[in-house]
């Protein structure tokens, strides 16, 4: 069955390279970004994976938690196990669409954006608008977004005892140069 | 002088246990070339795995480290400097981002590599996101 699915996939992916009418990213940059009184907490991916459907404007994100690397391998350890259960739940996912999409835009110098859509981190659902850019940089199509989530609202759990260190909202950090898909 | 005891006992108790915490906390990250190899896989066959049930090659790869052999596709580097191979399929293949302090002690050998050519690559599997990703990896010499 998942394999039937995946050729499904395929087929309709290469089904789309001739009007090129999505864009890709395989190594997208993520990050989420926390201070604390002692240090700050940085962790950082290059291997999220984003499509862009060039038709509508529909964005999909995926990364997996395991990939965000950090200062300290104690860090890397703590976000895994402790916070995210990345075992549990492997990958964030998020779906979303870009507000008043036009194809302009794809053409157009970077300029500000407006995305909405459904986050999915630990399991946990939400509905988010998030801002952005979208346009070309330097002859690429390049999209990013800054924006801030509670760790509570996504049923993680940080013990009283250090979460009075850490702030409240943690900082995500998106970005990715996209390349139409199948060149 | 029982007293004196305890209070040593106890500040030496204090002393081994902020050591390790210390040691805890300062802990490095994994060195990719000391660990032990936990699967040899042909890049194909691996991928096949994940395709047919990602979740069942999920539990069994992910974390784990593995000696992945397989075509050389493309050789790039992110704009952090990460240097980037890919194996056996430029879009659903294998992804593997080189340890940043291996690679900057083996230029030579990531420059040698040349695509369409056999390489093997040892590194931590992270799963599956279109491709398989492995990071950080290492280039294992024949």
């Amino acid at each position: 069955m998942q394999k039937k699915l995946f050729f499904l996939v395929l087929l309709l992916a290469s089904a789309n390279v001739f009007g090129q009418s999505k864009f890709i990213a395989k190594n997208a940059y993520i990050s989420f970004f926390s201070s604390t009184p002692m240090e700050d907490i940085l962790g950082e991916s290059n291997e999220a994976v984003t499509i862009l459907n060039a038709e509508t404007g529909e964005i999909g994100f995926q990364a997996l938690m395991t990939t965000f690397h950090f200062k300290r391998a104690l860090m890397e350890e703590h976000f895994n196990e402790n916070y995210m259960e990345s075992t549990k739940f492997p990958k964030a996912k998020f779906n979303g669409k870009i507000d008043g999409f036009n194809k302009e835009m794809l053409k157009a110098p970077l300029a500000n954006i407006k995305i909405t859509g459904l986050l999915n981190v630990h399991g946990v659902e939400k509905s988010i608008t998030v801002n952005g850019m979208l346009g070309l940089e330097s002859g690429k199509l390049v999209g990013t977004s800054k924006f801030k989530v509670t760790p509570e609202d996504y049923g993680i759990t940080i013990p009283s005892l250090v979460r009075d260190k850490i702030g409240k909202e943690m900082e995500i950090t998106v970005k990715a140069t996209y390349l139409t898909f199948g060149n | 002088m029982k007293t004196k005891y305890i209070i040593f006992a106890g500040f030496f108790l204090i002393l081994i246990g902020a050591g390790i915490g210390l040691k805890m906390f300062f802990k490095p990250h994994a060195d990719i070339s000391k660990l032990k190899t936990e699967y040899k896989v042909e890049a194909s066959g691996l991928i096949l795995e994940f395709e047919q049930d990602e979740n069942a090659a999920t539990a069994k790869y992910s974390e784990k480290i593995l000696e992945i052999s397989g075509n050389l596709v493309s050789k790039n580097k992110l704009p952090n400097g990460t240097n980037l191979l890919v194996l056996h399929d430029e879009m659903q293949g294998i992804s593997c981002q080189l340890d940043s302090i291996w690679a900057a002690a083996n230029q030579s050998a990531i420059e040698a590599l040349e695509t369409g050519k056999a390489v093997t690559v040892k590194g931590i599997c992270k799963g599956y996101l279109m491709e398989i990703k492995v990071s950080p990896a290492i280039i294992v010499s024949k």
